[in-house]
């Protein structure tokens, strides 16, 4: 069974957890980061970390060296580091600001895999690979722009610490070379190619049917990117041929995914639902669903799935339509229409890994605009057949 | 007042991103998309008078025209992919959805907004193009429509 917890009444624009599962980092869509604590089955907020001055878009908590990383719409990003207080010795959050030299919103930050280095994401067509400066005590930007032609949405790490996956709104998943010479050794040959200066373009690979790629993600071996975009697809694609399997969804976009194993991915996103989807090389499908209504009794979930006519009809168009011929304003019946009959009842913006048993990852952690935070077994996978998606016609 | 906004502030950034970036040009030349226009819309009179309405709609939404400088072969295009809805018993929609590509019910779904958005087509053709979208979304979801909607390749 899935845990579900209820964060806020806002929407939790993202969200990330600490090494031993036991805090998480969140933005509860404002300009503040809260770090939660679970006492039982409750996520208590114990620290504020207040420093920007706009939305926080993106969290990143570094597993191994417990540092956090924020990034923000006013173009800034954080560094924060738990370290005594030099009056009361007790432990504190302290920032240390980034030079991203960004002129537009950050959007995406992550942590690389050695933790040496991090990724920023930006509306101003470009990504920051920060480093540390350790002569000056600040964090460094080295900008990858090329061939960028607009927003990045989101950025994802290959395993060796240098090379950089990309969406973008210009419709194209791109890889790069993040390699900065200060802080990599030279990386050995990947299927992505051999000599890789900063800047390398190690592959671009565009969305068929022209969307925004919302998401991207390697493999856990590195050899294979995934990434969905807003034209309801999720296309996985083998550098070698290259062999790109496109997946089209009669479903709404997905926003965000995470490999679960060489074999496996989770996505989530408009449908607010979580789907897998498995294959190999030979090719790839849409295996199910994690979101599975066998807790929920057939009359919890009227409106739409069991009418021929579909959610328009019987949700709110109803609404109006009573409104309009018996003068009813929404109660009663109208009222559980609005209820979808998936766990998450808004779009699902955040999905992250949260167990793992080797290099596999056993569960799942999503959360959205509803506010709520779900973990999901990823081995309960449904099929879909049995379950509607909150905005599927029938 | 909103004069401003009707500035077009894009002359001014030298680096404006272009539709033309967006989505890859069909690499044929204008008058070879009219004339292969033409020539479908001939085949598909054939077939309708077979009445083979998959096979009709198969031809007409493969490779269909795209992109600027082709009005012509596009609106030659709407109309004869009109003549076989039109054609079509209300029954037999269904399975004639069904048995064509994912390709071909993407590049329908955009039709059909496109007959819909054409000024004065409502009256004539409105509740047609409805009867063939409520039973295409049944077949092809959501996900069809968010695709037509994000596809720069415009029909």
């Amino acid at each position: 069974m899935p845990q579900i917890f209820t964060l806020s009444q806002t929407p939790v624009t993202c969200h990330s957890f600490s090494a031993d599962r036991s805090q998480i980092a969140v933005s509860l869509n404002n300009n503040d980061a809260q770090i939660l604590s679970r006492q039982g089955n409750e996520w208590v907020s114990t620290v504020t970390l207040s420093e920007h001055d706009k939305l926080i878009t993106s969290i990143d908590w570094a597993p191994n060296s417990n540092r956090i990383v924020t990034c923000s719409q006013d173009r800034n990003a954080y560094v924060w580091q738990e370290q005594p207080d030099p009056e009361t010795g007790r432990l504190v959050w302290k920032p240390t600001l980034v030079l991203l030299r960004i002129n537009r919103a950050a959007t995406n930050v992550r942590w690389s895999p050695k933790e040496d280095k991090f990724a920023v994401a930006s509306g101003a067509r470009a990504i920051a690979i920060c480093s540390f400066d350790p002569e000056n005590n600040w964090w460094v930007s080295k900008l990858l722009k090329k061939p960028i032609r607009s927003t990045v949405l989101s950025v994802d790490w290959h395993p060796n610490n240098v090379l950089l996956a990309a969406g973008s709104a210009d419709m194209k998943a791109r890889v790069f070379s993040a390699y900065i010479k200060e802080v990599d050794e030279r990386p050995a040959p990947t299927v992505w190619g051999s000599k890789l200066p900063f800047n390398t373009i190690c592959g671009e690979y565009t969305s068929p049917a022209g969307g925004w790629v919302h998401t991207v993600g390697f493999s856990p071996s590195g050899d294979v990117l995934a990434f969905a975009s807003h034209d309801s697809s999720i296309n996985i694609v083998y550098p070698g041929g290259p062999v790109v399997y496109n997946i089209r969804m009669s479903s709404l976009p997905l926003v965000s995914l995470t490999w679960t194993s060489e074999d496996t991915i989770v996505a989530a996103g408009h449908d607010c639902r979580p789907l897998v989807f498995s294959g190999s090389e030979a090719g790839w499908q849409e295996a199910g669903t994690l979101d599975d209504a066998s807790g929920k009794s057939p009359d919890s979930r009227s409106g739409f799935g069991g009418s021929s006519v579909g959610r328009l009809k019987a949700g709110a168009f109803a609404t109006f339509r009573d409104a309009d011929s018996r003068g009813q304003s929404s109660s009663g019946s109208a009222a559980t229409d609005t209820k979808l009959s998936t766990i998450h009842q808004n779009t699902i913006t955040t999905v992250r890994p949260y167990e793992y048993r080797g290099s596999n990852i056993t569960r799942v952690s999503t959360s959205g605009v509803d506010g709520m935070l779900v973990i999901w077994d990823v081995n309960a996978v449904s099929a879909l057949s049995s379950r509607l998606g909150a905005a599927h016609l029938r | 007042m909103d004069s401003f906004r009707k500035i077009d502030i894009d002359q001014y950034d030298e680096d404006v991103l272009q539709d033309s970036e967006l989505y890859d040009a069909d690499p044929r030349d204008p008058a070879e998309v009219l004339e292969d226009a033409r020539q479908r819309a001939g085949a598909v009179r054939g077939l309708l008078a077979r009445n083979d309405i998959a096979g009709a709609l198969t031809i007409i939404l493969d490779n269909a025209p795209y992109g600027p400088n082709v009005d012509e072969a596009k609106n030659l295009t709407l109309t004869t992919l009109l003549t076989i809805l039109n054609t079509t018993k209300s029954t037999e929609i269904t399975g004639v959805i069904k048995s064509l590509p994912l390709d071909a019910q993407d590049t329908l779904m955009k039709y059909l907004y496109k007959g819909m958005a054409m000024p004065g087509w409502g009256d004539i053709s409105g509740s047609v193009l409805l009867g063939w979208h409520e039973k295409l979304t049944e077949v092809a979801g959501v996900g069809c429509i968010v695709r037509t909607m994000t596809d720069r390749r415009i029909v």
